[in-house]
């Protein structure tokens, strides 16, 4: 069959229109904009539906903007979905999916989404300790947000294993780090949002992060090749792979060292199917274990969740899972109201160096391969390699993070107006591209992966090398550098 | 300088363009093969040192884990055409 290299990456600016990288970016970067219209007195962004704590379901949704508390809960959910339809359609359209096929999956999912959404904010699931009364119940589960979060995982991962032809054609729509990347470009609002209360905080977390992402990767990396070289006695390329993959950050990590060393692309496939499994696996037992032992150091908890869950929508989602548990139980404890969003951005910010840091890994990889390992005559490792493994949305993230940042400090007079367009923004819109991940990555998950596998020396050492080595690891690393940080109370 | 297109067809490299298609089991064994071609096609012989860009095509990684890494590697290699 002739190639036409339309997959080729030729170009910086290769794969703009058609990577869901860049989609990510742009989905991210046009809600955002609009967001920025309240600044002129516009409110573009606040008909998004929101789910709010019930008993009766008649007052279960919400419109966030105050502009359009006219419309009602059901023109809210109606055109929230009308306008995401549209934008991801779009981005379906560019990226080559089969769109038809697209809008089908992603209005089931949406429907699901919204409807797990919806259901798990019933009181009993999320009220605490505060609002029971509010209520009129004497029990709840206190899970907040993380009620939904678990109910829309368990629902995909049922549709997942149980209803395969289902999952297959869902398969199109459900893209689980299409939808984390774009909340991720969401959580830059709330990030330079959150800044405005608490910038030493925001920059402390920068700074140790970017410290502990450093020291994590020469102690994760070199520890889980040898485990794989010494003790498994695996081939050098199978060994670096799964060292990038298990250690670094999952599948972009696997497939960007896959490249770097030559492998065969079954390789980092091969691999990515354990990942996305193992990733479910530590999504589902680390929160409440980090939550049952480490709510003294809820900090040192969330960048240990970033540097050990694997895959950015695994990762991020575990956060916002421990988030919503251990302010829960922080409240139980003593009463006091953690301001949300800061452990899941303790996780997101630590993956996210992780996650920049890849391009140059690889790129020294591919160098030591090259020019030391294999020695491969007349052969150059093109610097341009690096921007071209450069998670993208990571631009995204940052320029609505700035963005925020100095409007509020530049133009503080202009403050509480660019709130209005950034809380549908960084609540709204975030929040539902978390569910979204969530579901999508149930839908993506077939335990059964594992069963089937030929490869029992590859899960094996996938579990020990994660939770005997890279998870407590983890936690050492990040006790040194962010012990003693506290989330700061909430407004 | 000399684009290819380079994928995995699951046994072989190959590597070509509308010009040239050669496939081998290794990559050093397809880096000989295009150095042979090169040399011997009548478009580059004797027009100095080339260089041969490899590009990956990136449809070969199936794409569920594209949306994780849309990048395998590019590559580079000069011939000496004589």
């Amino acid at each position: 069959m002739e190639r036409t290299g339309s997959m080729t990456q030729r170009k910086w600016y290769s794969g703009m229109a058609t990577q869901e990288d860049w989609w990510a970016v742009w989905l991210g970067l046009f809600f955002f904009g609009l967001g920025l219209f309240s600044i002129a007195g516009v409110d573009l962004v606040g008909w998004v539906a929101y789910p709010s704590t019930w008993i009766d379901i008649t007052r279960s949704v919400k419109v966030l903007g105050e502009a359009y508390q006219g419309i009602g809960p059901v023109w809210g959910l109606i055109t929230t979905y009308i306008v995401f339809t549209i934008a991801t359609c779009i981005g379906a359209y560019f990226q080559k999916l089969d769109v038809k096929r697209f809008f089908f999956g992603w209005t089931f999912i949406f429907v699901l989404t919204y409807a797990a959404w919806i259901l798990g904010h019933y009181a009993v699931i999320t009220a605490d300790v505060t609002t029971r009364d509010k209520y009129g119940l004497d029990y709840s589960l206190s899970l907040g947000e993380g009620g939904p979060f678990i109910l829309c995982l368990i629902l995909g991962l049922i549709i997942g294993n149980f209803f395969k032809p289902l999952a297959r054609y869902l398969g199109e729509a459900a893209k689980p780090e299409w939808y984390i990347k774009t909340a991720i470009v969401f959580l830059g609002v709330k990030i330079g949002y959150m800044a405005m209360e608490a910038a030493d905080f925001v920059f402390e977390l920068a700074l140790t992060g970017a410290a502990a992402t450093i020291v994590a990767y020469l102690i994760f990396w070199p520890g889980t090749y040898l485990i794989a070289r010494k003790l498994f006695k695996f081939p050098r390329k199978m060994s670096a792979v799964l060292a990038s993959g298990i250690s670094i950050c999952g599948v972009s990590a696997a497939v960007a060292t896959g490249g770097a060393v030559r492998a065969k692309p079954l390789i980092p496939v091969m691999v990515s199917t354990l990942i996305l499994v193992y990733a479910v696996i530590e999504l589902v037992i680390l929160p409440p274990i980090f939550t049952a032992t480490l709510i003294h150091e809820p900090i040192v908890a969330g960048a240990a969740m970033g540097m050990a869950v694997k895959t950015d929508g695994a990762d991020a989602a575990a956060g916002a899972v421990m988030d919503e548990l251990m302010r829960n139980k922080k409240l139980a404890m003593d009463g006091t109201r953690w301001a949300d969003g800061w452990i899941t951005t303790s996780a997101v910010m630590t993956k996210i160096w992780i996650d920049m840091f890849i391009g140059v890994w690889a790129f020294v990889l591919a160098l030591v391969w090259v020019y030391r390992i294999e020695r491969r005559p007349g052969e150059h490792v093109p610097a341009s390699e690096i921007w071209h493994r450069f998670p993208k949305f990571v631009l995204g993230y940052l320029i609505t993070w700035f963005a925020y940042l100095g409007i509020l400090f530049l133009f503080p007079d202009v403050t509480d107006a660019a709130r209005i367009g950034a809380m549908p923004v960084e609540k709204g819109f975030r929040n539902l591209f978390f569910m979204l991940t969530f579901l999508s990555i149930g839908i993506i998950t077939d335990f059964r992966k594992l069963a089937e596998a030929r490869f029992a020396k590859l899960i094996l050492i996938y579990f020990i090398a994660l939770f005997v080595f890279i998870t407590p690891v983890a936690l050492v690393v990040a006790y040194v550098f962010h012990h003693g940080m506290q989330v700061p109370l909430a407004p | 300088m000399i684009e290819l297109i380079l994928y995995h067809d699951g046994s072989c490299w190959v590597a070509g363009n509308g010009d040239i298609s050669v496939a081998a089991d290794t990559l050093d064994r397809l880096d000989d093969r295009v150095r042979d071609l090169v040399r011997d096609h009548g478009n580059y012989k004797g027009t100095g040192n080339r260089k041969v860009m490899m590009r990956f095509d990136n449809s070969t990684i199936p794409g569920w884990i594209r949306q994780y890494m849309p990048h395998y590697f590019n590559r580079m290699i000069t011939v000496e055409t004589g």
